[in-house]
């Protein structure tokens, strides 16, 4: 796959703060890309760069084989999903879809009657048929998020640009919305980049994830190698579902303020030492039983737990002070009943855990 | 408000309750503002009506009705004169201050992204009122005049040998007067209903390929609309209403339906004067009905 979009050494500050430090990635054509990063990242400025609201400071941006850094948005064929939306407040639904083919500078659709058509044909691909006459300011969110996004889709752009497009929906609608985002993109076979700051969400949807961290792109793959093999400490971290402990390698163990954690699972280099397992690799135990010669085993005393219907999440406290949180698929087990403050012993596979180094 | 009810009987019963009890309320809260206006608005009006139709002779004037000053109202050339005057400098001040005043507004509202420098922009364009409305236009005299700071810049660089006369006392100098001490009227409305438009919004236009003059054209034009009606509104009753700039500034050449009011209560001339007030009155009137058609300012607003 050729990519549509390709970034190299992006740089923009803001008044001397750096918003973006150097991001490089690419984009592949007719694919759904989700951009993870938390908040204050840069994952905002970085699509206001690539649609044109703000120039970047160094670095370039191809579309298409083109160099559009320097081209005003107008002229760029990007479309963009603005979080609020962003509708025309005093135009209809159908005039608010139409606004793009019939204003845009560059071959705008004079022809009412073509402008009629495409706009029925994206009422209906979008889902809201009916409400064309409708103002935009007396329809619910999630039709407003549709026209929005059907206003974006009909001018046929390469590459649409989402930013956090389901954040202001709730949150029944933004689980349905996501297959619906999902079927419209394959439908009409654009590339989205999709950007969010939760982590499922940025799973789910992207068949690429990109993780922007401090400015750069800390790790781009496809979800299920992001979720088991996190490149960093810090993406791991985002990801939400590792225990992570700070220290460094000695030897064949992991020196962490809990105690020495042998080592056996995969090492990757990533500059920053740490060791990281995933809440659900971990088994609780009563604290006099012993573990495996393939285990590695850690004593803590139990909090609270959280049940959340398939799962249920325990929450420890280690010697260090640190929280620790094990995670128990139910279709495994029944709960157990644990008791609070109580020490058990936690226990997990050494291939299991992730070595940063 | 009792309306906060813990069970559903009681939401009912007190919901009743405050239906009943809202109506007190209301006419408490309205009847200083009713009662004032009925005092001094409304009963003026009706009183100036009233005395229209009075019999007037040259030394006094008595309540035995007539139909003489409308009449005389309505064949006069000076008073009809007057009326044209009126609409005419009316009309041409609208115009003039919306020229000038929405591209101010354009830059304060919408192209002034910091909201503490726009606010600031505003606050400078009230400066002029910091003085007196007299001192405003007395101060035209020698910018506009014979030998004035125009003529004379406009002489010593050779762009003209004599001084353009029509600059002060005329017709133009009484639109330019107007034009000023009315454009601010024009701009704070316009003003703000264009920073009220979401900077996204236009944004996504852009984003669809829209240019500027069309976004200009389809988005920031109709979403001013309300700011225009509102600024054209204070600008027509104040202009209509005027008889100080054109008093001050054209030598007496000018005279609008205020100047005649003045004159006429200065003579003692009650019953003409009222003619010429309920005259005003209805113009005002059908202005602002007609400008408040162009907008639902209730919807948008």
């Amino acid at each position: 796959m050729s990519s549509v979009l390709q970034l190299k050494n992006v740089h923009k500050a803001f008044s001397g703060v750096p918003a973006l430090a150097g991001v490089d990635a690419a984009l592949s054509e007719n694919s759904y890309v989700s951009l993870l990063g938390p908040s204050g990242s840069g994952k905002t400025t970085l699509l206001r760069v690539i649609a044109g609201f703000e120039q970047p400071d160094g670095g370039e941006i191809l579309f298409a084989g083109q160099r559009i850094d320097g081209v005003p948005p107008h002229e760029r064929g990007i479309g963009f999903v603005f979080q609020n939306f962003a509708l025309f407040p005093h135009l209809s639904v159908a005039q608010n879809i139409a606004f793009g083919l019939e204003n845009r500078a560059l071959d705008p659709v004079a022809d009412t009657k073509a402008v009629r058509a495409k706009v029925r044909d994206m009422v209906g691909l979008v889902g809201l048929t009916g409400l064309e006459d409708r103002a935009v300011t007396q329809i619910s969110g999630g039709q407003k998020q549709r026209v929005a996004l059907a206003r974006t889709l009909v001018t046929e752009p390469s590459m649409v640009l989402l930013d956090e497009p389901l954040g202001a929906l709730d949150a029944n609608l933004r689980t349905r919305m996501r297959g619906e985002l999902r079927t419209i993109r394959e439908r009409c076979g654009v590339t989205f980049l999709h950007v969010t700051g939760s982590e499922t969400e940025a799973l789910a949807m992207g068949d690429t994830v990109l993780v922007l961290d401090g400015g750069r792109i800390a790790q781009s793959a496809d979800a299920g190698t992001l979720y088991s093999r996190p490149a960093s400490a810090d993406v791991a971290r985002f990801l939400n579902c590792y225990n992570i402990f700070p220290g460094a390698i000695s030897g064949d163990a992991f020196e962490s303020p809990v105690g020495r954690l042998a080592l056996g699972g995969a090492r990757q280099t990533s500059g920053k030492p740490a060791y990281a397992i995933r809440y659900d690799r971990v088994a609780i135990r009563p604290r006099d039983a012993a573990a495996a010669g393939d285990e590695v085993r850690i004593e803590a005393s139990f909090v609270a737990s959280e049940y959340s219907g398939a799962a249920i999440n325990s929450f420890f406290t280690l010697d260090d002070g640190r929280v620790f949180e094990v995670e128990t698929h139910l279709s495994h087990a029944a709960p157990e009943a644990f008791e609070e403050k109580a020490r058990y012993a936690l226990v997990w596979k050494r291939e299991d855990a992730l070595v940063f180094d | 408000m009792t309306m906060a009810a813990t069970s559903h009987d009681t939401s009912v019963e007190t919901a009743a309750h405050s239906t009943r009890k809202q109506p007190d309320r209301t006419a408490f809260l309205l009847a200083p503002g009713v009662l004032w206006m009925l005092l001094f608005l409304v009963a003026p009006i009706l009183m100036m009506v009233y005395v229209s139709f009075w019999t007037q002779t040259t030394f006094k004037i008595e309540p035995t009705l007539t139909l003489k000053s409308w009449v005389a109202f309505f064949s006069s050339e000076t008073y009809l004169g007057a009326l044209w005057t009126t609409i005419r400098i009316w009309l041409i001040v609208l115009v003039s201050t919306l020229l000038v005043g929405y591209p101010a507004a354009l830059f304060v509202g919408l192209f002034v992204k910091n909201k503490t420098l726009s606010t600031a922009l505003l606050v400078l364009c009230v400066i002029p009122f910091w003085t007196s409305f007299l001192i405003r236009v007395l101060a035209w005299r020698p910018m506009l005049g014979k030998e004035g700071a125009i003529n004379m810049i406009l002489m010593k660089i050779g762009v003209i040998t004599q001084p353009i006369e029509v600059l002060l006392f005329s017709e133009l100098s009484v639109i330019i007067g107007m034009t000023q001490i009315y454009c601010v009227f024009m701009v704070g409305p316009i003003a703000f209903m264009l920073g009220r438009i979401e900077p996204s919004v236009i944004e996504a236009a852009q984003d669809l390929g829209a240019g500027f003059w069309r976004i200009f054209r389809t988005i920031i034009l109709p979403l001013s609309m309300p700011g225009v009606v509102v600024g054209a509104i204070f600008v027509s009753v104040m202009v209509l209403g005027e008889f100080a700039t054109s008093a001050a500034l054209s030598g007496r050449k000018v005279n609008l339906l205020g100047n005649i009011i003045v004159t006429q209560v200065g003579s003692l001339k009650w019953a003409f004067a009222a003619v010429a007030g309920v005259v005003l009155t209805i113009l005002m009137g059908a202005v602002v009905a007609a400008l408040l058609r162009v907008v639902d300012l209730r919807k948008e607003l």
